[in-house]
């Protein structure tokens, strides 16, 4: 008998009582003496989140606040890959993926926000997988009206069928392995800007 | 019956608490993590309904896991991933190898798993002759000091920032004396990158197994598990039967719940879902059973695979806390540890490194019922007549005891003059390890039952 089948005759002998599938229906957290409009209201509390996760949100200026700063980047030196149309950089997507090692900035449009932990759902479909993790610095842009409450609205505003790899960023890299000190920049990107566009 | 050779918690956590000062520090340390965990489950209203419908996801997957790991295989298969059933950890390993050596792999990536650890997979591929590198940082500081993980998610827990600079000097290099964390960490990154961009393959654990999408979820701060597996052209999941989940929805309610319990962060940095493999890659996962369908063969320890390893409950623990992640005699320590690891402990002697305090059940995630699981694992090895020496012959004295009426009373009675009359310094060789660091109480002028007798029977 296969390892397959021995395990699956083992569950048959399995004693847990069987369980219905519980109703998920989690209502997004009201938030209460914040401004009238809902959206903004969600702005606010993405911004509050993404900073306890160590990114920062810039939500003045827009696509050409952003273009701005990495025309600044540019004129320091810095190497900048842009995947975000309208802004531009100083380096082109490789074949090989290992030759991203050194890319100072990566720029990268997120799908879905999220305002209760400031993650942001991040979709590669024709890049390198490994393209928001290697480089040195990420830089996403996120649209207004992609904002959800939670993660079960973040769920249905997904389109999981179309994906084969998909990512929530919150925040830069970090470990806290060393005693317990929160460093910013283990392995992945060592700072987290998001831009509202 | 023969004593073993494997030494009992009380011996290894006597071991850790010579150090008295270290202790308190790593009791400390981990208190800091439990408040972490209370003021970020303070700020969701609906913390306890997410308890509820985490504990219920689960067991409505446990109760229905062959279905699921079967939807889980179809769906993977579509997808282009190569799915593996291993029933146990030798097997685990062969197919791991069998993989690597396919592929010539040299050098392993790995991102932390404690299942490969539970495998014991990295001494095995090290003898055939595959480097295996621990990509955490905390995986690689113990790694480099050749000790098993003392947590489950903060696998370092127990050294000095000093210990650590110490290390590095050794191993990787960095400035003699230095201790600073982010100095550290920075080199670590440096160090890591290269490894990374040299692996032939990579491996990781898996968090969740989305049974309806055939895919993995895998979840770190660090971003060494994405920072592996996207850069060579093999990539490797390691996953228990427990992980599955139905589908996206439910991975929802335990992504809200796993970085707030365990280190108190709304969410990890990063939460990849793996769907297919890259372009031009080999996506491979390996499902494995090691003992999980057999303890889901008894209604309560089945319970303990309802676990979704944010480490809270070690966090909590005061014995734990107190005695250090090396006394389990398991990979896994802690309350956990001791639900899933007793049945294979020789010393018979870990279900009792527990206070029955029930702190850890409380802040479990998925409601485990970790003290009840305890509790019962004390039973099984009382039925096996598996009892820790000394146990063995005074508990049935004990419990005889307890069950005559005139005997307890009087024995209880006898107990209490002592105390009152005699010297402590005569009576504290009775008290045994329990008076070793206490005092002894003051003795009650009368019994419970007569002092009931005289207040609130007759009112």
């Amino acid at each position: 008998m296969s390892s397959k089948h021995t395990i699956l005759a083992a569950l048959k002998q399995s004693a847990v009582v069987t369980a219905p599938k519980p109703l998920i229906n989690i209502e997004p957290i009201s938030v209460s003496g914040l401004n009238e409009s809902n959206e903004l209201s969600l702005v606010e509390q993405f911004a509050t989140n993404l900073s306890t996760v160590a990114g920062k949100l810039i939500t003045q200026g827009g696509k050409s606040a952003l273009a701005e700063h990495i025309q600044s980047l540019i004129e320091q030196d810095k190497s900048v890959l842009s995947f975000v149309a309208g802004v531009t950089g100083n380096r082109q997507s490789p074949d090989r993926a290992h030759e991203m090692h050194d890319v100072d900035f990566t720029v990268l449009e997120g799908q879905v926000a999220v305002a209760e932990n400031g993650a942001i759902w991040v979709t590669l479909p024709e890049q390198h997988r490994v393209t928001p993790f290697i480089c040195e610095n990420l830089i996403i842009t996120i649209k207004r009206d992609t904002i959800v409450a939670n993660m079960h609205q973040a769920m249905k505003a997904i389109d999981f069928n179309a994906c084969e790899f998909g990512v929530f960023i919150a925040g830069p890299s970090k470990t806290a392995d060393i005693e317990q000190a929160l460093v910013v920049g283990a392995h992945g990107a060592c700072s987290l800007d998001v831009y509202l566009i | 019956m023969t004593q073993t050779q494997t030494k009992t918690h009380a011996y290894k956590a006597d071991i850790f608490c010579q150090d008295e000062s270290r202790v308190d520090w790593h009791s400390k340390a981990l208190w800091t993590l439990r408040e972490k965990r209370d003021r970020a489950a303070k700020q969701l209203p609906e913390w306890e309904q997410l308890r509820t419908l985490g504990s219920q996801i689960k067991l409505h997957t446990l109760s229905n896991l062959g279905q699921y790991l079967e939807t889980f295989e179809a769906n993977c298969l579509a997808n282009g991933i190569q799915v593996h059933w291993a029933k146990d950890a030798t097997e685990h390993n062969q197919i791991a190898y069998d993989i690597l050596s396919r592929h010539k792999v040299k050098k392993l990536v790995k991102s932390k798993s404690m299942l490969t650890e539970e495998c014991h997979m990295n001494p095995y591929l090290e003898q055939r002759g595959i480097e295996v590198i621990d990509t955490d940082l905390g995986e690689r500081i113990i790694q480099l000091a050749k000790q098993p993980p003392s947590h489950i998610v903060v696998p370092a827990i127990h050294m000095k920032k000093e210990e650590v600079g110490e290390l590095f000097h050794e191993k990787i290099n960095t400035q003699a004396g230095a201790s600073d964390p982010t100095y550290l960490t920075r080199a670590a990154r440096a160090h890591l990158r290269e490894q990374f961009l040299s692996a032939d393959a990579a491996m990781t654990g898996v968090n969740m197994a989305v049974a309806d999408q055939g895919a993995v979820i895998v979840c770190t701060n660090e971003g060494n598990a994405d920072m592996g597996a996207n850069l060579p052209g093999v990539q490797i999941h390691s996953m228990g039967i427990d992980k599955l989940v139905p589908d996206m929805d439910s991975a929802a309610v335990i992504l809200r719940t796993l970085a707030r319990n365990a280190t108190g962060q709304p969410i990890t940095t990063y939460s990849s879902i793996y769907k297919a493999p890259k372009s031009g890659g080999e996506m491979h996962v390996i499902i494995v059973d090691n003992g999980r369908s057999d303890m889901l063969q008894d209604n309560i320890l089945a319970e303990s695979l309802k676990c979704i390893r944010c480490g809270g409950c070690l966090n909590t623990c005061p014995v734990y806390r107190r005695s250090g992640g090396f006394s389990y005699n398991y990979t896994i320590p802690g309350p956990i540890g001791i639900a899933v690891g007793a049945s294979d402990d020789d010393s018979n002697s870990i279900p009792w490194a527990c206070t029955l305090c029930g702190s850890c059940s409380y802040v479990c995630p998925t409601k485990v019922p970790l003290d009840k699981i305890i509790a019962r694992h004390r039973r099984l090895k009382a039925e096996q007549g598996q009892l820790p020496y000394g146990k063995r012959h005074y508990m049935p004295l004990v419990g005889k005891l307890m069950a005559n009426e005139t005997a307890l009373n009087c024995s209880m009675s006898i107990a209490r003059t002592s105390l009152k009359i005699l010297p402590h310094s005569l009576l504290k060789p009775f008290a045994g390890a329990w008076g070793k660091y206490r005092e002894l109480p003051a003795g009650a002028d009368s019994s419970f039952e007569a002092w009931f007798k005289r207040n609130r029977e007759q009112k």
